[in-house]
């Protein structure tokens, strides 16, 4: 009877409960002070990816979709300087054919690139563009202004983005890809919440 | 009265706002079924939990964050069973992961950790394994995976640790008969694709001394996964009787590139002082996640030799999991 009582309770304090998100900083503490090396501390503000962001998902982005992995409760960091914010750091995983590929993406207050850093990546084309060459076309870029960097299959990138990545055009299209739902979804499920740092 | 506390506790979280936000909560439930092939005996685990993840913050940021894993757990003709149960057929709540881990420390202070965690040890210190058929065999090695006490731990630049000392009492926060553990790893970062790392253990538990050293490494190259563990040190379950042990584990996994599908292979090598033979097992498994929510999973292990007692390990293992 006693467990009875404790299970039925159990089911009922749930109230938004969904699947773990794969991908989150392993160590949010040390990670997003690469990122931001002057910040103090973090503020970690969780949402849920839902059905209905997928849908908005395959909406702005025609031929994509969300991971199942990337369904659940993921957490947005604002990097902070004492009571000051810096901006934003946000992970996704995008698929590739090395497996997942996980970035942390710095977003500036006004939800643009400010830089980005592999988590996980077993793609032997990571060294190729794991510099400043390849990350400045993204750096400054709002949603909008990378989108313009995809092709018309909504999956691959266009010529401007593959110049810049010499040998390396699979991974390069999914970091674009990465970039832009990361960029998407921040504005969807945070962006509200995300004016009151940005007044 | 623990009743009481947890009803009052239950209760009380839907409805205290600043609780429930950066809340993670999932309802966890498995089936397993165990097919003994060397004793002839089928026996099932039924688990029925709460897997919890929060995250405390104030107005200048995180504080840090706990762990909590509750889980009904029922057993149906289990033998031989654990330690937390008493027959065969009993029915506990087993707490998990438990803790508190204070981050917001200065730069130069470790995170501290107060609960009931995994030993910060080999190959299980950095892979959770909790609720999976994938083991790597803590408990059978160290005489616990989980135990109650204090630990600290960091990431710095280029390597992380996690250093604890904890009480020896496996599901129950106490000492038993003078119990205790010192545990600790040293390593490279670990979402690297090659992680190196150091540990070491002093612990009496069920007065067992143990001590052990050890090295663990994973190495991850596109899809594939190559991992290990050697382990050196000695037991005393007699006073002043110590015999040396040798442990080895080797892994090679593969995980398909939308990561549904994920193959492992085991070879675990252990040599005890004093058994005239060592004992060689193979473990082969498979997990596929349906989807976000479901997983099926299942594994078999072989012992290669044959032991003193004439029967060679032969189990196999099939596990339903839903998290919702």
């Amino acid at each position: 009877m006693k467990i009875i009582l404790i299970l039925t309770l159990l089911l009922f304090s749930l109230q938004d409960a969904h699947a773990d998100a794969y991908c989150s900083l392993r160590d949010p503490v040390a990670q997003i002070q690469q990122l931001y090396p002057q910040k103090t501390t973090q503020l970690s503000i969780v949402k849920t990816v839902d059905s209905s962001t997928r849908k908005l998902v395959k909406l702005a982005l025609p031929s994509n979709d969300l991971h199942f992995s990337e369904l659940g409760q993921h957490t947005l960091y604002v990097a902070m300087k004492n009571t000051e914010t810096l901006g934003y750091v946000h992970v996704r995983a995008e698929q590739s054919k090395w497996g997942l590929v996980e970035i942390i993406w710095a977003l500036d207050k006004d939800l643009k690139i400010k830089d980005f850093t592999f988590q996980r990546c077993r793609s032997p084309q990571k060294k190729l563009l794991d510099n400043e060459y390849f990350k400045n076309v993204f750096i400054g870029k709002s949603y909008t202004e990378l989108k313009t960097l995809l092709s018309s299959d909504g999956i691959t990138a266009n010529n401007i983005l593959l110049d810049k990545a010499k040998d390396a055009p699979e991974l390069a299209s999914v970091v674009l890809r990465c970039a832009l739902k990361t960029l998407l979804i921040t504005d969807i499920l945070w962006g509200e919440e995300l004016k009151k740092f940005n007044p | 009265m623990r009743l009481f506390i947890t009803i009052i506790i239950l209760v009380s979280v839907p409805s205290y706002g600043d609780f429930s936000d950066n809340l993670r909560v999932s309802l966890d439930g498995s089936a397993r079924l165990n097919k003994n092939i060397a004793a002839d005996n089928t026996s099932r685990i039924y688990a029925l939990g709460l897997d919890t993840h929060k995250v405390f913050s104030s107005t200048y940021g995180d504080v840090g964050y706990m762990v909590g894993q509750l889980y009904l757990t029922k057993l149906s003709n289990q033998t031989p069973f654990s330690s937390l149960f008493n027959s065969p057929d009993d029915k506990q709540f087993v707490i998990r992961e438990a803790h508190l881990n204070y981050t917001a420390g200065p730069q130069w202070l470790p995170n501290i950790r107060l609960g009931h965690f995994t030993l910060p040890f080999g190959l299980e210190g950095s892979i959770d394994t909790n609720g999976r058929l994938l083991d790597y065999y803590h408990g059978k090695n160290l005489g616990t995976k989980l135990d109650w006490g204090l630990g600290f731990n960091k990431v710095l630049s280029q390597v992380e640790y996690e250093f604890s000392y904890t009480m020896g009492g496996k599901n129950e926060p106490k000492t038993v008969d003078s119990s205790y553990v010192f545990s600790g790893r040293i390593g490279s970062l670990s979402h690297y694709d090659f992680i190196i790392g150091l540990s070491f253990l002093d612990a009496k538990i069920d007065n067992i001394q143990r001590k052990r050293f050890a090295i663990d490494w994973q190495y991850y190259w596109q899809t594939w996964g190559f991992l290990g563990e050697i382990a050196f040190g000695k037991d005393d379950k007699l006073q002043k009787e110590w015999q040396e042990e040798k442990y080895s584990l080797l892994e090679l996994n593969k995980t398909s590139i939308n990561e549904q599908l994920k193959l492992y292979g085991q070879y675990i090598f252990t040599d005890r002082e004093g058994e005239s033979k060592n004992q060689q097992l193979i473990n082969i498994g498979v997990s596929y996640q349906l989807d976000a929510k479901l997983e099926l999973s299942l594994s078999s292990r072989q012992q290669l030799n044959t032991p003193e007692s004439g029967k060679k390990q032969n189990l196999v293992r099939l596990q339903l999991r839903y998290r919702y």
